[in-house]
């Protein structure tokens, strides 16, 4: 056997022990975002202890994965894969928060190479085909809401964020619901929650971010017409950070009643 | 005919653009209270060809029509800023004849926004300068702004004025320091067309708007969301709404217009449709067998509410009728082909070339992610029109710099910039622009001029694609003179490294729209 080949069997080998190694663990660190651009679609990395880990790719709208922004640093919080994708190490779930200041230095688009390939994205970099492509004159229907006597909504922020674009669908659903179910009591309670990086330091929010998201939440479904008898608004002093889903602490709670 | 054809690398022609537009000189000038009927279907010439009209409400009697008469102090009309022959629009040499025929005495130059400030003296041409340079019209808005309600709405940012080439932001009258204070930008009237489509509520409108989670605007009728796609700042919900208002600023009208006359001219711009209908190059554009979303039917017959960006109902559908043609040796059959591919070519640029859409708000910002590749379509995916589906405001760099056109600044430098440009700062409290930060220039805020957000700083609403030809120049602010200028702004803007064949090609489909 050639020395080349047993020598990349070799490196392999270090490679998946070292991925095995850290399957499981999660990451949390504040990085430039990288993009890739790909034969398909671009996907997203992060470098972290020099280390390239994979975030997702570009998808649509209706995807799971809110890609950053270049220009910005982001947050990365997620579960290290024994999979690797793009070049870097699979992070999955993964959240990116884009930090709302500018950064000059992340800039960063890597040239497509032949030997990363992405394959399995529903949406093209063009115009959408296969499930996505829908021809004029078919219209999705929606599903008739069932209405309960409480429904709970969770409105979902990135670090040190209000609400944005990403956030009126929740709007719409919890809009809509409400109207439909003729609510009589509606109960908002905004959270904060910093984050504790891999690296041992701590990123806190800024002060009053869980009143501010309630309020903003708040004003925001009355501004849109939104009649309800009683209107409950509160939130919870900022929890705690540990490294582990401490973005599950960034959000808004709405109750909806009958 | 300013239309020159020029061969270019093979078989491939170009559409020579005009220097200033096209439907000028010659072309009919339709004045208010003429009392004219209007046909059912029209063609208007233009340098380009011809476009065409089509009223789906049959021909229509103008004589005390909401829309042709005179109804304020100013003496004009609907139709004096949105004429048939500039695809119900207006064209700057469209303007330049009526200044030239009329020695600057039409109500189209009314000092109230026909100049660049009303101060100014009448009837010389440098007081409507803008008018007659790049089609503007001055829009002036209360500072800071006021909700729906007419509540105060307390801005994200502080609005400084920079430079005032024309007087009014810094005017003791008109200006952001007067006793009501206003701000000045100037802006292209839109297409009073196809407006079924511009309107349409049937995708993407909700309570609150994709862009930015705010909620919607409501039909004041109805109280049902609207599309938001109106004007280049989406200020006014509806047909009724923004007639109302023009009559109250356009036509310096004093008293409301009547239920009757609201009506009438809402179901007139409903029922008119309109887009180049034959072309220089390409011959027909509405021909049995041709591309079938070319021409003022197809807009006719459209399905409007549809996203276009996928291949089962292109933005533009063109099909693969002109894709490869054959040569007869006869050089007019042949130029004609040619063209036709070069047009289908371009229908691929626009559709299918990819490129990285990068530091755009409301396109960059929906959850997407900065950069994105994908390709023109993306943003101009209204299927037939080529507007964004819904609340369709963004920051291509049309107004904001570093992106928007300047003239450079240099001790040799011949030329002055003729915009205003304003400076926004915004607040400790405010998220700043997500890509231009906390302090943006531009020469028009746009939609952050009515809702005083940061991320809406330089957010213009995106117009349809249709007419072209017929009403350069183009841009809210009039900045790109012809369809080749379009084009390599958004080469520029977004580093797109188009061909020169690319760029023939896609001015050329732009051309047949």
């Amino acid at each position: 056997m050639p020395k080349t080949v047993i020598r990349a069997i070799a490196l392999s080998l270090v490679a998946t022990t070292a991925l095995a190694e850290g399957t499981g663990k999660t990451l949390s660190f504040k990085a430039c975002p990288i993009v890739r651009d790909t034969s398909t679609v671009p996907c997203w990395l992060a470098e972290h202890e020099g280390e390239l880990y994979y975030l997702g790719i570009q998808t649509d709208l209706q995807g799971t994965f809110t890609p950053p922004y270049l220009g910005h640093q982001a947050l990365v919080e997620g579960e290290v894969t024994g999979r690797r994708l793009c070049g870097g190490i699979v992070l999955e779930p993964v959240r990116a928060s884009t930090l709302p200041e500018l950064d000059s230095n992340c800039n960063a688009i890597l040239p497509a190479e032949d030997r990363y390939q992405i394959d399995f994205n529903p949406r093209p970099p063009g115009p959408s085909v296969g499930r996505y492509q829908r021809p004029a004159g078919q219209r999705q229907r929606r599903a008739p809401l069932e209405v309960t006597a409480r429904q709970e909504f969770q409105v979902q922020f990135e670090f040190d964020g209000r609400v944005k674009a990403r956030n009126a669908g929740d709007l719409n659903r919890i809009f809509n619901y409400a109207q439909t179910a003729k609510a009589s009591r509606i109960s908002i309670v905004g959270r904060q929650g910093g984050a504790l990086l891999s690296n041992g330091q701590r990123m806190d929010e800024r002060p009053e971010l869980a009143k501010i998201r309630a309020e903003e939440v708040a004003g925001l479904l009355r501004q849109a017409g939104l009649e309800v008898r009683e209107w409950s608004v509160s939130w919870n002093p900022p929890a705690v950070p540990d490294g582990k889903e401490d973005w599950a602490d960034r959000r808004v709670t709405v109750v909806v009643e009958q | 005919m300013g239309c020159l054809l020029a061969v270019l690398s093979g078989a491939a022609l170009a559409a020579d653009p005009p220097a200033a537009g096209s439907s000028g000189r010659g072309a009919p000038w339709w004045s208010p209270g003429s009392g004219e009927v209007l046909p059912a279907a029209a063609a208007y010439p233009n340098d380009y060809g011809a476009l065409g009209i089509v009223n789906t409400g049959g021909p229509v009697a103008t004589q005390g029509h909401p829309f042709f008469e005179p109804l304020g102090k100013n003496g004009r009309a609907c139709v004096t800023c949105h004429q048939p022959a500039s695809a119900m629009s207006l064209s700057v040499a469209a303007v330049r004849a009526q200044w030239e025929a009329t020695q600057g005495r039409d109500p189209l130059f009314a000092a109230i926004d026909g100049m660049n400030c009303p101060h100014l003296p009448a009837a010389d041409p440098a007081s409507h300068s803008l008018l007659l340079s790049r089609g503007l019209f001055r829009v002036f808005l209360p500072w800071p702004p006021r909700a729906a309600d007419g509540s105060r709405i307390e801005p994200q940012f502080d609005l400084e004025v920079v430079r005032d080439p024309t007087g009014c932001n810094t005017h003791p009258e008109h200006g952001l320091h007067s006793a009501n204070p206003q701000v000045s930008v100037y802006r292209r009237p839109r297409m009073a067309a196809n407006l079924r489509y511009v309107t349409s509520a049937r995708f993407g409108v909700g309570r609150f708007i994709g862009k930015n989670a705010t909620p919607s605007a409501v039909d004041p009728l109805t109280n049902q969301p609207v599309n938001m796609n109106m004007m280049a700042d989406a200020r006014e919900p509806t047909l009724r709404t923004q007639a109302a208002s023009a009559a109250a600023t356009h036509l310096q009208r004093d008293d409301a217009l009547t239920e009757a006359q609201l009506a009438a001219i809402q179901e007139f711009e409903l029922q008119l449709y309109a887009a180049q209908d034959s072309h220089v190059g390409a011959g027909s554009l509405a021909e049995p067998g041709g591309p079938s979303g070319l021409g003022a039917r197809a807009m006719a017959r459209g399905e409007d509410g549809v996203l276009g960006n996928n291949d089962g109902s292109f933005v533009f559908p063109v099909e693969d009728v002109w894709r490869s043609l054959p040569r007869t040796g006869k050089p007019d059959v042949d130029a004609k082909n040619a063209f036709r591919e070069s047009v289908t070519r371009g229908h691929d640029v626009f559709f299918f070339r990819t490129f990285w859409i990068k530091d755009a708000t409301h396109i960059n910002t929906v959850g997407m992610g900065n950069p994105l590749k994908r390709t023109c379509a993306t943003c101009h995916g209204g299927h037939m029109t080529g507007m964004d589906s819904a609340n369709g405001w963004m920051d291509l760099g049309t107004t904001n710099l570093p992106w928007a056109v300047e003239p450079p600044v240099s001790p040799w430098a011949q030329g002055k910039p003729e915009l205003p440009l304003f400076k926004l700062t915004c607040k400790a409290n405010a998220e700043p622009h997500a890509f231009l930060g906390r302090v943006v220039y531009t020469q028009d805020p746009g939609r952050a001029l009515i809702t005083g957000r940061c991320d809406d700083i330089g957010a213009i609403v995106i117009q349809q694609m249709r007419g072209l030809a017929a009403r350069a120049p183009y841009m809210s602010n009039g900045s790109l003179a012809t369809l080749r200028e379009v084009v390599d702004f958004y080469d520029r803007r977004f580093n797109m490294k188009l061909t020169e064949r690319e760029r023939v090609d896609l001015t050329n489909f732009l051309s047949t729209l």
